[in-house]
């Protein structure tokens, strides 16, 4: 499956006056929006300002209310719906990847591309293609086209997904949605190498992704998307991060100086009563890790994906083995939300206060009153769009993820372990729940947290730096930056000397 | 030792997944030494014969189930179908075979109905399967209210055919599981169908209309219920609308002993073939045990929850 595009330069997908309305709300306001043959245009813009809608209709999911969308130059936009041929060469690889578990990885590629594939043979054809594109794509990538889905690891699971897109015989514009939420930096790497050559050979690429760094290192224009329209475009040359952050409207989360004074004295505060503490552990994942986790501390867990933080989580929350001691409740947030987050069936409210209901029950009866106090009380500190008693999945992906913190932070745990929690989360969003964090810890609530943003361990008191199972650092108050963290991550050596 | 691991992973889920076959096979083994140890002529070609004869029917029931369960459905109505079936193969059948062989044929058309209107209504498959039973067993009553009749020649004497040298029972038993394991595991069919219990937005996204994914699963559904009903009826000799109306509940049980899922998304066929001569074969071994007939169903039930059991603490090792 070669990719000959259209000529350069030529607008392969337009957007002209786009609306979209879904009930009451207004999701797309006309938006003007043109993808050129061989360029990668950045979109970025904070969740609920009409992303997915406008891939959705770009990729020819969904018609569009008003307004035109044009391939090649032709309009596509019937009043019947769009039409599956006409958006053929048009292909998006999703953040919650669309492939099926429980089908083996050259399953999922018949599936998406079947119309390239020969109707015999269709499973030897699928699993050639996919192995090839997987080696050009992901160098190392350890998937085999005989995998089920279920069975690979997250980062795996979105090569896959990216692969999947990228099967095709006509490829004209490659939409990609947080592409990299997933995957270590060596495979955003070689993604963006392969961006590169298919830009090359005159295919579009559509980029989509929370990380305004790595959408401008990548990108030739960037678009910004607001309120349901394209406020801004720019070229990527030239721009830097703040500038994209204004454009966007947002609040750019840095912590104040008090928040540092505060985080300053964590760190000096050894002689704090100690919550949870491993000494030694080791496990599958894990190599003598030592950690120590004081009341009202807000300690992060940081380094590449997969190094150990989540085993620690683990160790943390199901304290079983002796090198584990922890005092007092736990509550977990988990970072696979769509998997192990939310209760899909149930509204709001009752996905919010599951945890604390035993808390807040007497003898053993419910009290509605209580419970829908402690909710209304969450809903509006997070300001959590939909309110209590709209359905869960009826929310955006940032306030499902609100609901999922609050409900930990709603009970009475002392500890609360956050896993990654705030992937793919949009800027104002994670800027609430940072201060949710720090406030709760102000109150003296412990909080261990993993992430993969670097950025993030800013709003930590104490880093602990993970590389293959071990901790190669612990940084504690102004030592925290990013730098620091990337820097011990990688370099082994360095890693080594600042343990011993 | 990174890639030491990564190699081994692979294998370690394949464990898993097979591991419910393995633990009904060994169960199945179990069953048999004690058959044996009681009673030597159970290792005989006549011997099995006997005791897999049985089972026949169940097993292609089961798999009937399977293709359900592979797209996330239940059907509660199999076992009043494949009472039906022979009802309708011991009276239409032999009096006129033209129209019992095209009533037959739009018994799995109706089913394949069946599957379109569970997902255009949007109706449960547990509730429209478990209505249609009645339509089944209604029919069946109209045309037999008492059992009775009689197959057609060539029906009983494939029933009663003993070829030398190896048990006959076996070669429905493998053929079906065949036809099954290439259809749903092998063919682009089979991954539209476990694609429908996996991921139906995947299916959505990709072009692929479920309501196709799911039709196609009822009329293999049906198409192996009526196999399973002309089984049965080769061996009984008659018609009996309420003579397979055990198997509903036996042939979920025979898909989850082999390792299906009540999510779907997965298929089994050699499991099932596994589980379903599992459970057929309790009530052999009770038999041959003198197990007063009025314990049977207790006991039967009690070894059903043990290999299941089995399942679980397997599936807990390997995880």
């Amino acid at each position: 499956m070669d990719n000959r595009g259209p000529r350069a330069g030529e607008p392969v997908v337009v957007a002209k006056g786009v609306t979209k309305t879904y009930g009451r709300t207004r999701a797309l306001a006309g938006v003007d929006l043109e993808v050129r043959a061989g360029e990668v245009l950045g979109l970025v813009g904070h969740n609920g300002a009409g992303k997915s809608t406008l891939m959705r209709v770009l990729a020819g999911l969904e018609a569009c209310d008003e307004g035109a969308v044009l391939v090649h130059g032709k309009e596509v936009s019937g009043a019947a719906g769009p039409r599956a041929e006409d958006f053929r060469a048009v292909r998006m690889a999703y953040q919650e990847t669309s492939l099926c578990p429980d089908l083996t990885v050259a399953e999922n590629i018949w599936v998406s591309s079947r119309h390239c594939l020969p109707r015999l043979g269709w499973r030897r054809a699928a699993s050639d293609a996919v192995r090839r594109r997987l080696d050009e794509m992901f160098p190392g990538h350890g998937v085999t086209p005989r995998d089920r889905v279920e069975d690979l690891s997250l980062a795996q699971r979105q090569m896959v997904e990216i692969t999947r897109a990228s099967l095709v015989d006509r490829l004209d514009l490659l939409i990609l949605d947080e592409p990299t939420e997933s995957l270590g930096p060596d495979a955003a790497r070689s993604l963006y190498d392969y961006v590169r050559t298919l830009t090359a050979a005159g295919t579009a690429v559509l980029l989509i992704s929370h990380r305004i760094r790595e959408v401008l290192s990548v990108a030739d224009r960037v678009a910004v998307l607001r309120d349901g329209a394209v406020t801004a475009e720019r070229f990527a040359e030239g721009l830097g991060e703040q500038d994209v952050l204004t454009l966007m409207g947002a609040h750019v989360a840095v912590p104040s100086e008090q928040d540092r004074a505060a985080a300053r004295a964590a760190g000096d505060a050894a002689d704090r009563p100690v919550v949870a503490e491993l000494r030694g552990a080791t496990g599958p994942g894990l190599r003598e890790v030592s950690l120590r986790v004081g009341a009202g501390e807000v300690v992060g867990l940081a380094g590449l994906a997969g190094q150990g933080q989540q085993e620690v989580l683990e160790r943390l929350w199901h304290p079983v083995r002796r090198d584990t001691t922890v005092v007092g409740t736990r509550a977990y947030v988990p970072g696979d939300r769509q998997r192990s987050g939310v209760l899909p069936l149930w509204s709001v409210a009752e996905n919010l206060i599951v945890t604390a209901m035993r808390g807040l029950a007497r003898q053993g009866l419910r009290r509605p009153a209580e419970e829908r106090a402690a909710v209304g009380d969450w809903v509006e500190r997070l300001a959590i769009r939909g309110g209590a008693d709209a359905g869960i999945t009826e929310l955006s992906g940032g306030n499902q993820q609100k609901v999922i913190v609050a409900r930990a932070f709603a009970s009475t745990a002392e500890l609360v372990l956050l896993d990654d929690p705030f992937r793919g989360v949009d800027v104002h969003t994670k800027t609430d729940l940072y201060a949710l964090i720090r406030q709760e810890a102000a109150q003296g609530r412990s909080v261990v947290w993993y992430s993969s943003e670097n950025a993030e361990m800013a709003h930590c008191d104490r880093v602990y730096v993970f590389r293959a199972g071990r901790v190669v650092a612990e940084l504690v108050g102004e030592e925290i930056s990013e730098e620091r963290i990337i820097a011990v991550s990688f370099a082994e050596s360095d890693g080594e000397q600042s343990n011993e | 030792m990174s890639e030491l691991l990564a190699s081994a992973l692979p294998s370690r889920a394949r464990m898993r997944r097979t591991a419910p076959a393995v633990v009904s096979a060994v169960a199945l083994a179990v069953m048999i030494t004690v058959c044996a140890s009681l009673q030597s002529d159970v290792l005989s070609v006549g011997g099995l014969t006997l005791v897999l004869s049985a089972t026949v029917p169940l097993v292609i029931a089961a798999q009937a189930q399977m293709a359900l369960m592979s797209v996330g459905d239940i059907d509660l109505g199999i076992g009043n179908f494949v009472g039906l079936v022979t009802v309708v193969s011991a009276t239409t059948l032999v009096t006129s075979p033209l129209l019992g062989a095209l009533t037959l044929i739009g018994l799995v058309a109706a089913y394949a109905v069946l599957g379109a209107l569970i997902h255009l209504r949007r109706v449960p498959s547990l509730i429209a399967t478990l209505g249609a039973s009645f339509v089944w067993l209604g029919l069946g009553l109209f045309i037999l209210p008492t059992p009775g009749g009689s197959t057609p020649e060539w029906l009983a004497s494939l029933g009663s055919w003993q070829p030398a040298g190896f048990p006959a029972p076996l070669l429905p038993i493998l053929v079906v599981a065949l036809v099954v394991y290439l259809l749903t595991s092998r063919s682009a069919l089979g991954v539209r169908m476990r694609g429908l219990g996996s991921n139906p937005v995947a299916l959505q996204r990709a072009g692929l209309r479920p309501l196709t994914s799911r039709v196609i699963a009822y009329t293999v559904a049906g198409a192996l219920g009526v196999l399973s009903g002309l089984m049965l009826a080769s061996q009984t000799g008659g018609g009996d609308v309420s003579s397979a109306s055990s198997y509903t509940l036996m042939t979920v049980a025979a898909v989850i002993l082999g390792g299906g899922s009540f999510f779907g998304g997965s298929a089994v066929p050699w499991g099932v073939a596994i589980g379903g001569v599992t459970l057929g074969l309790v009530s052999v071994v009770l038999s041959l045990l003198d197990v007063q007939s009025n314990m049977q169903s207790a006991v039967q039930g009690v070894i059903v929850l043990a290999v299941l059991a089995g399942r679980v603490v397997v599936g807990k090792v390997l995880r």
